[in-house]
């Protein structure tokens, strides 16, 4: 009893729940370590008081209740006679009577003294006030809890009473039964059985084994066995040559034949053939080789072009550089390494005319004007006007009087080109001004409109490589200040103001009125030997001396629309016709080679670039050949000059 | 060895044989035929002598065997073949060869003198026999085209078109031998190619290069049409004019309007063109290696009717013989004049390759003189007797 007591203090003077716990179970644990645990839990032990057994252990045997024979006399003798009676209990789970040590006894009289437990346990320590006016690193507060901490929450009832309304709804199923068995996709759902299916379709049937036949008889008949000479060409053979990979035999009878050798390697071989079977049927694209060349119309339909020499222009000595047509086509001019032009009329290879200059001519050209009758000469540093006096008489001598109308300026200004009147047996050949430059003239060309002329005197360093000519008012100006390379050709836009001018390895175009830089043409090759400008002013093909010839359309790209690499040897020249598609370029190797090249309004189709014709004719002379190509003005024919010192008209 | 069944005719009554046919070897020759026909011949009269024949199947002159000209031809062998024969044309035989200063660029022969025009500036009057007689000297460029006006007993008037842009009008009185200059016809602003008389002989038509006609009578008047320049000008009839030009067209014009009738466009230029009034049919040479045959008259000026294919160069001259309506005769840069029959026109009948250059020129008189001149010089004339039998057949 007083044992309960003292537990029951120990429920009143623990100062909250847990210690509380803490002491009961440090209590009841050292009564119950020297019992069998009773594992009945905590039930009113009441419910066992009619029973012999007071619950049952961990082995689930009843606990027999102790043999309680003792009234209460032998209570009160206990109580008088044993010494320890004060300190015994009765555990109640047990029924067992335990006798409390020194530790227990001290530690419930602490209990009833309203003490801690623990002796160790200071109540009285100094005070450490929590919420100061110090700030700490960790802040604490002594706030007291909102209200709205005790209250239920709205917003948390809100959200319960919508769901417990869409479960009322059945639109949420609670706990709702897991599906335990996995679930698999089923790849041939969709297929419908009864379609022949591509692997079906593609089925390759593994190989049959060719049946036994007369040769595999063990008594073949007698021309199924190889005769002597055979059998040696068998054996000579290469076994995967082999026709029969045995030897026919002939045995007498069944039982006589041997068995098979090879039986192990067939089946080997049998097997490596089912299993070596292709499975699949391989698609290969067949492509005709000849579908991956471009479509190109053929060369009959793209006459007219020139086809055959028809004419040669016999007189020049050494090689004709250079030659030029008249703007009417009656006239074709050739200027040579004798030291003289020649001017032939076009449709009898006649030479009319014979002037000699005073040095190699290196460039011929006519005045494209046809209301001017002049052709520009180069030779060594010195260009000649020259009105050769053929074509109309009015026309000649209009141009004799244009040239003798000029008046000096008033103010005269230094010129690069010495610019004079020819006089006296010069005016009479036809000579009418020399213009003196300082380099040697390379090559001249004119302006569509006559009265510019360009001239050309390469020189690696010098800012003065090009000058025009303004015939009319004889003034000369060098339009670039700066050497950007070694000037091979130079050519003016037929239509706009531009003027193209090449060095070894670019194409310039220039703005002249802007005079500013428009267009930079990287041709692709390692020295331009010659340019020409198509009449619509669009394309320009260069050719050079690294056998190429570059088509560049300037409204498409920098780069070459087209390279043709078709001549065995450099490029000398090329040239555009004037009004029929087409281009020629003549080169080292002594062909002319005539290319149709159709140039569309539509600016979406790019210019179509059929080669139609070689021509040749001329003889290589010291490693040259064809030096100059021209077309004529009207007709689909091209002049070409050689190193052999003609020229040849093709038609 | 085949046989085919032949019936031999022939327009010339001299050498007439029987009507009947006669089954001959298929693979019997021109040569084969010949002999044929002679022994026929033989055993009809007795003083009978050789004559070579040539045989025409369906107006086309028999070149290869029988059998192999009706296979091409696409005759059948199962019925009887129609072969005409005709007396071989002898080749024509070469008389004379003139020499000149430089190259001849034109000619032109009337009955008793040759009218040649010279790149040396000059035009000259040669006689038959090939003696110089005259020297025309005035134009102050080559000499492009001559022609012969008319004859009053010893005078004649001839003109010079030459390439100084003029034509000259000249009187030749051949006693004297003195030329006159009458007439200087300035007009034309370029080289003067080609100069040809109407039929009337009272006025003359002009080519140049500067695209115009003109024809030179009061008034003058002046064609133009071409867009390039004029190679040759000839007179149909005396109201009918025909150019051919460089622009690859042969145009017709009425000379009296100045209209135009007719365009024969080709593909190639034109350099010289010949009309005989015998067949009805244009000879044009262009710059390649074709004679072709045009009708003027057709609407559809597309159509050539024959090309007759053998030179290799320019067809450079053309002229119709002026008896035979079958016969012309074209010279070409390739240094050859060809005799040609239409009714062959796979081969020429004779080549007459006698020059060393160009051939610049070919004319052909009324009395059977062929001439021809070119740059070497060198004006070749031959003496063609065209068959008197088969003389307008």
């Amino acid at each position: 009893h007083s044992s309960k007591r003292s537990l029951t203090k120990i429920y009143a003077y623990g100062h909250d729940q847990d210690q509380r716990k803490f002491w009961l179970a440090l209590i009841l644990t050292s009564v119950t370590l020297q019992d069998i645990r009773n594992t009945v839990g905590n039930i009113p032990m009441e419910w066992y008081k009619d029973y012999p057994h007071i619950g049952y252990d961990l082995d689930g045997k009843k606990i027999f209740k102790p043999i309680r024979n003792k009234d209460e006399l032998d209570e009160f003798l206990d109580k008088m006679e044993n010494p320890d009676y004060w300190r015994t209990v009765q555990d109640k789970m047990t029924g067992a009577d335990i006798r409390l040590s020194d530790e227990q006894v001290d530690l419930v009289h602490r209990l009833q003294e309203g003490k801690f437990g623990d002796v160790n346990f200071n109540e009285y320590e100094p005070a450490i006030d929590f919420f100061s006016n110090e700030v700490m690193i960790h802040p604490v507060t002594n706030r007291p809890q909102d209200k709205r901490s005790f209250i239920p929450s709205l917003i948390e009832k809100e959200k319960v009473g919508k769901l417990v309304h869409a479960i009322k709804m059945g639109w949420i199923k609670p706990r709702r039964p897991k599906e335990t068995t996995p679930q698999y996709y089923d790849l041939w759902a969709k297929e419908d059985p009864n379609s022949i299916l591509g692997r079906h379709k593609m089925h390759v049937p593994a190989p049959k084994l060719k049946l036994p036949g007369h040769e595999e008889s063990y008594n073949p008949p007698p021309e199924y066995l190889m005769s002597e000479e055979e059998r040696l060409a068998w054996e000579q053979q290469d076994p995967e040559d082999r026709k029969l990979s045995f030897l026919p035999q002939k045995f007498a009878c069944l039982r006589a034949v041997p068995a098979y050798s090879r039986f192990i390697h067939e089946r080997f071989e049998r097997c490596l053939d089912l299993y070596l079977c292709p499975r699949q049927r391989k698609m290969r694209v067949n492509v005709n080789p000849e579908d991956l060349i471009p479509k190109l119309p053929k060369p009959k339909d793209l006459q007219p072009f020139p086809t055959t020499q028809s004419l040669v222009y016999r007189g020049h000595s050494s090689l004709v550089r250079s030659i030029s047509t008249s703007p009417s086509g009656q006239w074709l001019v050739s200027g040579s390494d004798d030291c003289t032009v020649r001017f032939w009329e076009v449709s009898t290879a006649r030479c009319l005319k014979t002037v000699e200059v005073g040095g190699a001519v290196k460039g011929v050209a006519w005045n494209p004007n046809p209301s001017i009758c002049l052709v520009a000469i180069s030779y060594d540093d010195t260009v000649v006007l020259l009105n050769p006096g053929l074509g109309d008489r009015l026309v000649s001598t209009a141009t004799d009087q244009l040239i003798s109308s000029y008046e000096e300026p008033e103010e005269v200004k230094e010129q690069p080109v010495q610019w004079t009147v020819a006089e006296g047996e010069g005016h009479e050949q036809g000579h009418r001004l020399i213009l003196k430059h300082p380099k040697a003239v390379r090559q001249v060309t004119w302006h569509g409109k006559g009265d510019y002329l360009a001239c050309v005197m390469p020189d690696n360093g010098s800012s003065l490589q090009v000058v025009i000519h303004q015939v009319s008012k004889r003034r000369t100006q060098n339009p670039f200040r700066k050497n950007k390379g070694l000037v091979q050709c130079v050519s003016f836009h037929p239509i706009r103001p531009y003027f193209f001018v090449a060095t070894q390895r670019y194409v310039r175009v220039y703005n002249l009125i802007k005079q500013e830089l428009t267009k930079k043409l990287m041709a692709n090759c390692k020295w331009i030997s010659s340019m020409a400008t198509h009449p619509g002013g669009d394309n320009v093909i260069c050719g050079s001396y690294d056998c190429r010839l570059a088509w560049f359309d300037l409204d498409l790209s920098t780069k070459p629309y087209k390279v043709l690499r078709h001549h065995k040897k450099a490029l000398r020249s090329v040239a555009y016709h004037r009004h029929y598609p087409l281009f020629a370029s003549g080169s080292d190797d002594g062909s002319v080679i005539v290319c149709h090249g159709m140039v569309y309004n539509d600016l979406l189709q790019n210019p179509l670039i059929v080669p139609v014709k070689v021509l040749k004719g001329h003889t290589i002379t010291h490693d040259l050949g064809v030096l100059d190509v021209t077309f004529h003005p009207t007709q689909p024919w091209v002049f070409s000059s050689g190193a052999d010192g003609t020229v040849r008209l093709f038609t | 060895m085949s046989q085919v069944q032949a019936r031999f005719f022939t327009e010339n009554t001299k050498y007439l044989i029987d009507d009947v046919p006669f089954s001959i070897p298929a693979a019997s020759e021109v040569v084969d035929l010949s002999g044929v026909i002679n022994k026929l011949l033989e055993a009809k009269n007795d003083g009978h002598k050789h004559v070579e024949f040539d045989f025409l199947v369906r107006g086309q002159f028999l070149r290869t065997s029988l059998a192999n000209h009706m296979e091409t031809e696409n005759i059948s062998t199962e019925e009887v073949v129609e072969i005409e024969y005709v007396e071989k044309f002898t080749a024509p035989q070469p008389e004379e060869c003139i020499m000149h200063d430089d190259w001849i660029s034109s000619v032109e022969a009337d009955s008793e003198w040759i009218l040649t025009g010279s790149f040396d500036k000059t035009a000259r009057i040669w006689s038959m026999e090939g003696k110089a007689v005259m020297t025309v000297a005035g134009h102050t460029d080559v000499v492009k085209d001559v022609a012969w006006v008319k004859r009053d007993g010893l005078s004649s008037l001839l003109l010079t078109a030459s390439l100084d842009q003029t034509i000259m009008l000249w009187e030749w009185n051949s006693e004297r031998n003195k030329v006159k200059a009458r007439h200087c016809c300035r007009g034309h602003a370029g080289s003067v190619d080609t100069v040809a008389v109407d039929p009337t002989r009272t006025k003359f038509c002009s080519g140049s290069w500067d695209k115009m006609l003109k024809i030179w009578s009061t008034p003058l008047m002046t064609f133009s049409g071409h867009n390039e320049a004029v190679s040759s000008v000839l007179w149909m009839d005396a109201e009918e004019l025909c150019s051919a030009s460089w622009d690859h067209t042969i145009r017709l014009w009425d000379a009296e309007t100045g209209g135009q009738k007719n365009t024969i466009t080709g593909s190639k230029v034109f350099s010289c063109i010949s009309y005989s009034p015998l067949c009805r049919r244009l000879a044009s040479g262009s710059t390649d290696r074709h004679v072709r045959l045009w009708d003027p008259r057709s609407k559809d000026g597309y159509l050539v009717l024959l090309s007759l294919t053998s030179h290799n160069g320019w067809v450079t001259a053309v002229r119709w013989s002026p008896s035979h309506e079958h016969q012309l005769v074209s010279g070409s840069l390739d240094n050859v004049v060809k005799l040609w029959d239409t009714r062959s026109c796979k081969a020429p009948l004779y080549d007459l390759a006698a020059h060393e250059d160009k051939v610049m020129c070919v004319d052909w008189t009324e009395n059977g003189l062929i001439l021809s001149g070119g740059a070497d010089n060198k004006l070749y004339t031959y003496r063609y007797s065209a068959c008197v039998s088969d003389a307008g057949a």
